[in-house]
């Protein structure tokens, strides 16, 4: 129910930047997960939103109102923590009532609020539980619902899945969604898992280093990945980035990929975009979803090194040390480790990257 | 070595489990044999000197009687030490004022000692320095501490003159003199010397209350009163208690500091128990009274901190 919107936010501890200048609107109701690698800065960034700690530079705004100043307690926002922060001393009842009665709200509007939002996460059998010996799985959902109850605008969730087990992380990813929509919370969630980030997120930022790398829907930073490191990241396994140098063919503009051969033509769109980025060193990205046996003759042919089995689909890695090609097949593909293969890549899902600046050569 | 898989070596095995259980049983046993005489000691060393002060409360013996302690039965006196002590009225307002004292000085050692330990948490310059000095006067010596406030407290002494300065009028309180201030004197001395320890048990108490509950608490709009009495208060009962607990005990047993500084005087204004039992011991060498006094004082300490313990307890499984 409220806007962020991040300016030109810096965080500096030391000497050391954590945080280098972001940029980012998160808009009124919308789920925006942070999603980078452990140290990048995205419990950093979650704790200047919620006012733990200060920026060192930029301002934060809630709706347009500069947050500056304003103490934690006051900003409105919900945080569960990494590690939940239970508090241990207490049930699982006083848990979720906490935040209403440090408001001062009738003991009788504050038990119900805690009944419906006990029932809404099973909570309801445990309310007289002591939190201090409740499964992971329990804590998680308690944390929610202590910050929940208060019916926060913002609320901010630092990697809350990280603990716990992987069916239970699938159970929740579906009911922090149907949390969010019924509460319809400006929801900004941390976490390292693209899963979880692709399946809840309205948008993702992708943050490395402390820098924002891009900021989109799932399926605009899966397709379109702006440079290198988010092309890398995002997927799994991330997209196969081969180094080549233009080249021109009777069949239009190739990729020269060195012992690989050549690429496939590159469509005109792409082409046109590649020559007017001047440089002749490129990155030939691709999708290993995007890959398929091609008939012998044609595609590229190149050597399988090892044929990895993961149930419903098979992950083949071809190509040599300097040029590692990743391809996802069906799980009965027959490839076997030293044979030869012939690939062809869907010629749509071709990206190109500068290869001095990393960055995306998007077709106009 | 051949034979790993053979079955009989497995059911040797299994013969040697069962012997490894019963050498256990009997190894308890032995265990007990061997600790025995240290248990018997400490059962000794702790008992004995009960039995025998028991045993003494119930006579009139003196050692200037010329008999030794264990021919006390010759004067025999039943239980009227006991009922002497009923009837006592310097041991009961004896027992009042250390009451008195106790009622003062250990609620304001704890609150300017948990004050103390919540500017602490924080860092600010000169924290160090600062901590070293709080920490010195649990160092000094109580004779020492004694004198100092002795010297202190005199009509010409630095509290007056600081008084003076203060007023800007010529205070001259005789402060060791008069039956209150003298007590007064001797409760501040007290505080001085003991707050010190209460801060360190309370700082300690603080910084394992876990941050992140607290900064949870904020973030749930809970005001800096109300995080400390619903988070960081519940967090410390356990180790407030015990605070509590060693204070109480050790302030009921009042006594060098305090006798140096007044010896129980004017008259009897801040003669405590313990300064009671001494003159009673030293003076009048009464020494069948005094157990008696010594006995009842401790079974009288013992139920307070027993009762305060399982208050705390039931507090916690609740
Ligand atoms: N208080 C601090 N003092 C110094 N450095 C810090 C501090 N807090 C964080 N950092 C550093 O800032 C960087 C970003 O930390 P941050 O906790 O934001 O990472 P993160 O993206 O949340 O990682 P993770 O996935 O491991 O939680 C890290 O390199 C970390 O070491
Ligand atoms: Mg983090």
């Amino acid at each position: 129910m409220t806007a962020i919107h991040l300016q030109n936010l810096v965080k500096r501890f030391g000497a050391f930047t954590a945080l280098k200048t972001m940029d980012l609107e998160i808009r009124d109701g919308e789920f925006m997960a942070l999603l980078g690698p452990s140290g990048c800065g995205k419990s950093t960034t979650m704790n200047m939103i919620a006012g733990m700690e200060n920026p060192s530079e930029g301002r934060i705004l809630f709706d347009g109102k500069d947050m500056n100043g304003v103490a934690m307690g006051r900003r409105g926002v919900g945080f569960v923590f990494q590690n939940y922060a239970i508090f241990t001393h207490m049930n699982v009842y006083d848990n979720l009532a906490y935040g209403l009665r440090m408001r001062r709200l009738p003991e009788g509007e504050v038990d119900s609020r805690v009944r419906k939002i006990a029932d809404f996460l099973q909570l309801s059998p445990l309310l007289k539980q002591p939190s201090a010996k409740l499964s992971v799985n329990i804590l998680q959902r308690l944390a929610i619902g202590r910050s929940a109850i208060v019916e926060p605008a913002i609320f901010l969730l630092d990697e809350p899945l990280s603990n716990v087990d992987a069916a239970f992380r699938a159970v929740m990813r579906t009911e922090l969604k149907h949390l969010q929509r019924q509460f319809r919370q400006t929801m900004v969630y941390v976490t390292h898992d693209q899963l979880e980030a692709m399946t809840m997120a309205d948008r993702i930022a992708v943050m490395d280093h402390g820098v924002l790398q891009q900021v989109g829907t799932p399926l605009e930073v899966y397709n379109n990945p702006d440079n290198l490191f988010v092309a890398g990241f995002i997927g799994a396994p991330g997209m196969n980035l081969l180094k080549g140098e233009l080249a021109d063919s009777d069949r239009g503009l190739v990729v020269d990929l060195a012992a690989l051969g050549r690429s496939a033509p590159l469509g005109p769109a792409l082409a046109a975009a590649a020559r007017s980025n001047g440089s002749r060193d490129i990155v030939y990205g691709f999708r290993p979803e995007r890959v398929s046996l091609a008939p012998s003759g044609e595609g590229m042919t190149m050597p399988v090194v090892f044929v990895e089995r993961i149930g419903a689909r098979t992950v083949v890695h071809l190509g040599t040390d300097a040029q590692r090609v990743k391809a996802v097949f069906d799980n009965d593909v027959a490839l076997e480790a030293g044979v030869s293969a012939a690939i062809a890549i869907e010629p749509g899902s071709v990206r190109l990257f500068d290869a001095a600046s990393g960055h995306g050569i998007r077709e106009a | 070595m051949t034979s790993l898989a053979n079955p009989e070596k497995v059911s040797m095995a299994d013969v040697a489990l069962d012997d490894s259980l019963r050498a256990e049983d009997g190894g308890r046993r032995l265990g007990f044999l061997l600790t025995l005489p240290a248990q018997l000691l400490v059962l000794f060393i702790a008992v004995f000197p009960l039995l025998m002060q028991l045993y003494i409360s119930l006579t009139d013996w003196s050692p200037l009687d010329g008999i030794g302690w264990w021919q006390a039965y010759e004067l025999w006196n039943s239980f009227a030490n006991y009922t002497d002590l009923m009837a006592d009225s310097r041991f009961w307002s004896a027992l009042g004022r250390t009451a008195l004292v106790m009622a003062i000085c250990v609620p304001a050692e704890f609150l300017i000692g948990l004050g103390l330990a919540i500017l602490f948490v924080d860092d600010f310059v000169g924290k160090r320095v600062f901590y070293s000095i709080m920490l010195i006067p649990m160092m000094v010596v109580p004779a020492v501490a004694g004198y100092m406030f002795f010297m202190l407290f005199q009509s010409g002494g630095p509290v007056n003159d600081i008084l003076s300065g203060l007023t800007g009028m010529n205070v001259a309180i005789a402060w060791l003199s008069d039956p209150t201030t003298a007590l007064i004197a001797v409760m501040i001395a007290d505080i001085w010397q003991w707050t010190p320890l209460m801060f360190l048990i309370l700082l300690a108490g603080l910084v394992g209350v876990p941050e992140d509950q607290v900064r949870a608490a904020t973030l749930l709009g809970a005001s800096w009163w109300q995080r400390f009495r619903t988070i960081v208060l519940p967090k410390m009962k356990t180790i407030i208690v015990i605070a509590l607990a060693i204070r109480v005990i050790e302030n009921f047993k009042i006594f060098d500091t305090l006798y140096i500084m007044t010896g129980g005087g004017p008259g009897v204004a801040t003669e405590t128990i313990s300064v009671y039992i001494y003159k009673v011991t030293q003076q009048d060498l009464i020494w069948g009274y005094v157990a008696a006094i010594a006995l009842v004082i401790l079974v009288a300490l013992s139920i307070l901190v027993s009762l305060a313990i399982s208050r705390m307890n039931a507090a916690k499984g609740a």
